[in-house]
This record gives structure tokens, C-alpha cells and sequence, in this order.
């Protein structure tokens, strides 16, 4: 498992924009992990716990960080049927074609973050 | 103050999987990321193919490993310039790893270049490296059952090689539930059954490499 790189990644990303914002602190961030996206929330979790100790960037003892988890939901292109597959994802559960694309679940991005810059 | 940033974590290694594709393009360079288990048998896959393609075309290959060039070294015996990645514990290549070795070829002189990734049936399910065509390698001993356990990775695949079929005497391994299980997670994918020991189903597998390299050397 790679949670340690791409948190590493994630505190990169924030505290490059926060420097251009010209903040010198990073209070929280918020990242959407989608349930296929392969990335574990604990151990991204643990991660960041171990670089907030560190100081890494601009992380400090009090940054929070918030995991928004994204369901995996798959469409029937023939009947348009919307739901949360099971491992056959392409698989409509209606009318049992395997013609279903993804709709949401890849996700992983870095939603927003708060920054300040009083010292 | 709150941001809303909205930026993909893996944006640059996203943004270096298209600067890797850039270049293949414009070389004309046919290039197959390969991927599997440890043990299932993207090496000796490769052996194989190059014996059967070296007359025909230009061939070199990225090896990827945690640690030792042992694989690299088996292809290097049959005369391919190949370049060993040693990730140290990484569990898959990413886009910028595969940038970094890009100058120690002359891709212009390249047709085909191969990219064995790291024995894993996850992590490198997740990581565009900038190829034209992604082939997952699952052998017979493994059981029908990895399809559904790892459903990511045979959804983001274009090929699937079923190896070892010269076992399937000895293990129970059905042909067909794999095929099914294959279209329920990815209907475009094909499927390739080949044992890269004796040389069964081999030729199936040889005329798509050819055909994906007419594929991507059309003007
Ligand atoms: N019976 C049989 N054995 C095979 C076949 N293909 C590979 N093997 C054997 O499977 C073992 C592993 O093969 P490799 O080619 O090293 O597998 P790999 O996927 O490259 O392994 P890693 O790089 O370590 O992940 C070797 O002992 C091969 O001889 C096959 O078609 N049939
Ligand atoms: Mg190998
Ligand atoms: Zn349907």
C-alpha cells in the first residue's frame, strides 16, 4: 500500500496553493476518496497523523483533516439504471446486460483546504 | 480562510503520463504495460514474445521490481535493451519513474516497448504510465476467484492473459467462468488463454501485438 506517497502528495498539493495564497498555516483539508479509488481512508488517515507530528509542510499540531467518502454507482446504458454495484460493475442488475459504465467511485481528490497566516 | 481547490492527487503523475504518451506517439512507439501477481508469469511472457517478434520489429523493455535486476537480466540474454526500475518497497511504477528512464532509449528506433510493472494485483491498477494498451497476466494456479477480488484492475485493463493453461489438468480453473466474470466487469476487454511454457495459444497473442502496433503506427 502507497497511503504514505500519495498523503505526502496531498500535503505537496495544499502547501504549494496555500504559499501562492501567501497563508503560512494549513488548519484543515478535505480530500474525496471514491470506494474504488484503491486508497485506504485509515491508513490515509494514519498518514497524515504521522506527518502532522512531523510538521511536514504546512501542517501544524492542530490541522484536521477530513475524509468525504464517494459510494461507487454505476448506469445501465440501455435502461438507464442507476445503482451502487457489487464487484461486476458492469453488470445491470434490471435488465442483466453487462453495459454499465461508472458514474462515480474513482475519485481522489483534494477538496478544499482552510489556510491562515496569523503566526 | 477556505480554498476550494478541487485537484486530482495524482495530477502530476497524470500530467507525466501524458508527457510519456506525447512521446510514444511521436516516435511511433507501441507500448504495453504488463501487469499480474508475482509469479504469474509476465517474464517468461515476455521471453516468449520477443523470441516470437524480434525478427520483425525493434524491441526494448522497462523492468520493473522492488529490488534486483534478475528479470532484466533474462531479457538482456536474448539481446533487448532493457532498463530495470528498482522501486525499493514501491508496490507499482508510476508515470514519472518511466519519464525518468525515457532518455536511455532511442524511442525513434523503437517499435514495441514493453513495461513489466510490479507483481500486484492493486496498486498498479491505479497508475497510468502513458501506454497505449494496459495487459493483466492471470495464471491458472491462481483460481477463478481473483476476477471478482480484484475487480479494479480487470475493469482498467484492455487485455486479460489467462497463463499456464498447460495446468489446467492439475488445478480447477474454468475457462469459461473466467470469461464471464470478465464480462460482467469489463465487456470490452479481451481475453487471451495461452500457456507461455509450451507455446499453446501463443499465436493468438502474437497477431494482437501486431495488430496493435499497425493500430498505432497508422498515420
Ligand atoms: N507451467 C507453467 N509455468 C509457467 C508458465 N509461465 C511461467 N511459468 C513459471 O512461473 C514462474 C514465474 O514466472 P515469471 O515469468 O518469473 O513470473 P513474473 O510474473 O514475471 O513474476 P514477478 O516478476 O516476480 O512478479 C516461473 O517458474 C515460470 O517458469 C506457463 O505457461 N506454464
Ligand atoms: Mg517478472
Ligand atoms: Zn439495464
Amino acid at each position: 500500500m502507497h497511503e504514505m506517497s500519495l498523503m505526502s502528495e496531498i500535503i505537496k498539493i495544499v502547501s504549494e496553493d496555500a504559499r501562492l495564497h501567501g497563508f503560512s498555516k494549513v488548519d484543515s483539508i478535505v480530500v474525496i476518496v471514491g470506494d474504488l479509488s484503491n486508497v485506504l481512508p485509515d491508513a490515509l488517515e494514519l498518514a497524515f497523523f504521522h506527518f502532522r507530528k512531523q510538521g511536514l509542510g504546512m501542517l501544524d499540531e492542530n490541522t484536521e483533516f477530513e475524509i468525504i467518502r464517494e459510494v461507487a454507482k454505476a448506469k445501465c446504458q440501455t435502461c438507464l439504471f442507476e445503482f451502487t454495484p457489487d464487484y461486476r460493475m458492469a453488470l445491470c442488475p434490471k435488465c442483466m446486460l453487462p453495459n454499465c459504465l461508472l458514474v462515480s467511485g474513482e475519485t481522489f481528490r483534494v477538496e478544499s483546504y482552510e489556510g491562515s497566516d496569523e503566526l | 480562510m477556505k480554498i476550494r481547490l478541487q485537484e486530482d492527487v495524482l495530477k502530476d503523475q497524470n500530467l507525466a503520463a501524458a508527457f510519456n504518451r506525447e512521446t510514444f506517439k511521436k516516435n511511433h512507439t507501441l507500448v504495453i504495460n504488463l501487469m499480474s501477481s508475482p509469479g504469474a508469469g509476465k517474464t517468461t511472457l515476455l521471453e516468449e514474445t520477443i523470441k516470437a517478434l524480434r525478427n520483425e520489429f525493434h524491441i526494448a523493455v522497462i523492468e520493473g521490481d522492488l529490488a534486483t535486476d534478475l528479470d532484466a537480466e533474462r531479457l538482456r540474454s536474448l539481446g533487448v535493451k532493457t532498463v530495470q526500475i528498482n522501486t525499493v518497497g514501491g508496490c507499482h511504477l508510476d508515470a514519472r519513474m518511466i519519464a525518468k528512464t525515457l532518455p536511455d532509449f532511442e524511442l525513434d528506433t523503437i517499435d514495441i516497448l514493453f513495461i513489466e510493472n510490479i507483481g500486484n494485483l492493486v496498486c498498479p491498477s491505479g497508475y497510468d504510465l502513458g501506454q497505449d494498451y494496459k495487459v493483466v497476466v492471470l495464471s491458472v494456479p491462481e483460481g477463478n476467484d481473483k476476477i471478482p477480488k480484484y475487480p479494479v484492475m480487470f475493469r482498467r485493463t484492455d487485455v486479460t492473459v489467462i497463463n499456464k493453461i498447460d495446468l489446467l489438468p492439475y488445478v480447477s480453473f474454468d475457462l469459461e467462468e473466467a470469461q464471464i466474470n470478465l464480462e460482467e466487469i469489463n465487456p470490452q476487454a479481451q481475453l487471451k488463454a495461452l500457456s507461455a511454457k509450451t507455446g499453446e495459444g501463443m499465436e493468438e497473442w502474437i497477431n494482437w501485438i501486431k495488430d496493435a502496433y499497425r493500430q498505432c503506427t497508422k498515420p
